[in-house]
This record gives structure tokens, sequence and C-alpha cells, in this order.
């Protein structure tokens, strides 16, 4: 992956061969970077929008990368961000009389496979029954396994702080899930 | 449930996704990217705003004072050249005239006319009018002429004892002739 990032970044560099750098971030990160985004948005259509904004800011903003952090931290950091905006745009959209936590598990409901395992289902709404802070750096964690060190770059929170986070993020959702499951 | 413990929960990604998906968006991407190569958004800090606005304001206020300036110029150019019109003469000229009017000066014997005569000349005649007061002197010589002769001839006629008797006087009527 390291090899793959400084390939990128020097292509991304080249004005000659910055589209091809474009498309060789696309490739390694396009997966990832919309699954963070699909599980703060959660709606399809707008993650969907939220990660091609997030690209094109890469593409836009790429002179400001440095490279003493990491490629997929930088990416990270933007994608996070334009999901924030597009959250808070979706609050002001929503009816003042409906509870939040309940539209975030009406929208899972509805976005989610038929298929789906109820215990699967219940996580997913134990996540977005968490507080803002405690969401990303437990999905940045459990989902994307990345460090405590990259994770308080991307939301410029110390580690320590990451670390309670997390742990409080955690008991919450197994609370969650103990209470709600009913088999 | 009563234990439950979600490390050991499988990670799965439960959400709905469309069919090609990310070539949609690998497409859509580099669309805006093209297009946003084609029409460049220029972002303009306020700092250069203002430093162009106030180049702009003391480069129009120059450029609106040279115009002033150079119309006056203009206007003075065009007495200089309507005073020009007026007289025509070149430095030139003006030399062979001064040059000729001071070696008339040492021909004719009057030379406080003539000097006067081609200072007017300078100051609103023109040539012509210069060639016919360098011509006017002629006569006045001829004048000057016959009444010496004449006053030779007076004399001739007069006596010694006469012309001892005018010599007595002769300084009163040489001032007298100077004046006359």
């Amino acid at each position: 992956m390291k090899i793959k990032d400084a390939e990128i970044i020097s292509l991304m560099q080249n004005p000659r061969t910055q589209d091809k750098g474009v498309r060789a971030l696309m490739d390694a990160y396009q997966s990832r970077l919309y699954w963070h985004i699909r599980r703060i948005i959660v709606d399809g259509d707008l993650a969907q929008d939220t990660l091609q904004e997030t690209f094109i800011k890469a593409y836009q903003n790429f002179h400001q990368f440095k490279n003493d952090s990491q490629l997929y931290t930088w990416l990270y950091r933007i994608a996070t961000n334009e999901a924030l905006q597009q959250v808070n745009k979706m609050k002001k959209m929503q009816k003042t009389d409906e509870d939040p936590e309940y539209h975030m598990q009406n929208l899972v409901a509805d976005n989610t496979e038929g298929d789906a395992e109820e215990i699967q289902l219940l996580l997913q709404n134990a996540i977005q029954s968490l507080p803002e802070k405690q969401k990303l750096v437990f999905m940045m964690r459990y989902y994307d396994d990345l460090p405590y060190e990259e994770i308080s770059k991307i939301v410029d929170m110390s580690v320590g702080t990451l670390k309670t986070n997390y742990h409080y993020a955690k008991q919450k959702i197994e609370d969650y899930i103990k209470e709600n499951y009913e088999r | 449930m009563k234990e439950f413990d979600i490390e050991k929960l499988e990670r799965k990604n439960i959400y709905t996704v469309p069919d090609n998906m990310f070539e949609n968006i690998q497409e859509n991407v580099m669309n805006d990217i093209k297009t946003s190569k084609k029409a460049p958004v220029f972002k303009l800090n306020w700092m250069y705003a203002a430093a162009a606005s106030l180049a702009l304001i003391f480069g129009a206020t120059y450029v609106f004072n040279s115009d002033n300036d150079s119309t006056q110029k203009g206007l003075n150019s065009e007495t200089t050249y309507t005073a020009n019109t007026k007289e025509p003469k070149t430095e030139g000229e003006l030399a062979y005239e001064t040059l000729k009017s001071d070696l008339t000066s040492v021909e004719n014997n009057n030379q406080t006319v003539e000097n006067q005569k081609s200072n007017n000349v300078y100051a609103s005649k023109s040539v012509s009018e210069t060639e016919k007061t360098i011509e006017t002197p002629k006569p006045v010589k001829t004048v000057n002429k016959k009444v010496e002769t004449q006053m030779n001839e007076y004399l001739d006629s007069f006596s010694n004892s006469e012309i001892a008797e005018l010599a007595s006087n002769s300084t009163q009527d040489v001032y007298l002739d100077i004046y006359n």
C-alpha cells in the first residue's frame, strides 16, 4: 500500500499524469471511503454524491497534501468533513417534530438488504444512537481498523480521548443490542 | 441476551449498493475535472483585490492628469504654432537678417535708424515687409549726400573772413547737426 500511495502521489503531482493519478486514487480508495461515508450518512444516493465531492476536493486541493501524513488519512479527513456537512444539511431539512434517532433508524431500515441479520440491523441502529464524535471514532476503529494515531489526525482529538470515546461507544452499543435483541 | 461481545461479531456491510456505482462515480468525477480544467475558477484574495483596486485608482488618476497636461501642452503648442504662423521665419533666416542689417549698418551712416527698423522686423513683420524696410534707407542715403554737396557748395561760396566768423559758432552748430 505504501508503494501504491507513492505512485499515486507521483502521478497526481505531475500535471500531465494527473488524470491517471485521479483514476488510481479512486481505484485504491473508493470502496473504503464509500463505506465510511455510507455508515455516517446511511442514504445511498447522498453517500454517492458525497464520495464524488470527496474525490473532486482531493483533486482540487492536492497541492495542499503534505507527505508527512499518509494519503488515506488525508482522504479520510476530507470524506469525514464532507459527510458531516451532508448530515447537517439533512438535519436542517428534517421535520422539527421528528426524533433524530428515530429518523436515522428509519433510514437504516429503508437502506438495508432484505436478508440482513437482525443483530446486524440492531448494530447499525445502535451506532446511529451514539453522539457524533463517538460514532465517528467507533466506525473508524471497528470497521476500518484504523490506528488511534491516524484517527487522531482525522478528527483532531487526542489518542487518550479517542480511547475513552471508543470504550464508551462500545459499551453503549452492547447495552443497546442486549436490550433490543429478541431471540 | 445476557452476554454479548461486539468484537466477536462479523463486520458486515448490510446496506444496498446499486450496480456499477463506482464506475458511475468515477465517470462523474472525471467529467467534473475536465469541465473545471476548461473553465478554471479564480479565487481572488481580498488583499489582491484591494491592491488591484488601488492600482486602478492611481493609474486612472495618473492617466487623467497626464491627459490634461498633454492637452495643455497641445494648446500651448497650438499657440506657438499660431505665433509661428504670424512669424514664419526660421532661426537661420533671422540670423541672416541680423547679419545683413549689421553689414548695412556699416555701410550706412545712420546706424540707429537701420537697427530700429530691423527690430521691428523681428517683432511682427513679414519677409516682404522687411525687404521694403531695407529698401527705404536708399532715398535717405541719397538725401544725405545731396545735403552734404549742397553744404559744401554753400561753404565754398563763403569768404575766409566769413568762414572764420562761422567757426566761432561751430560747436553749437555741430551739436545741432547731430540732433537734426
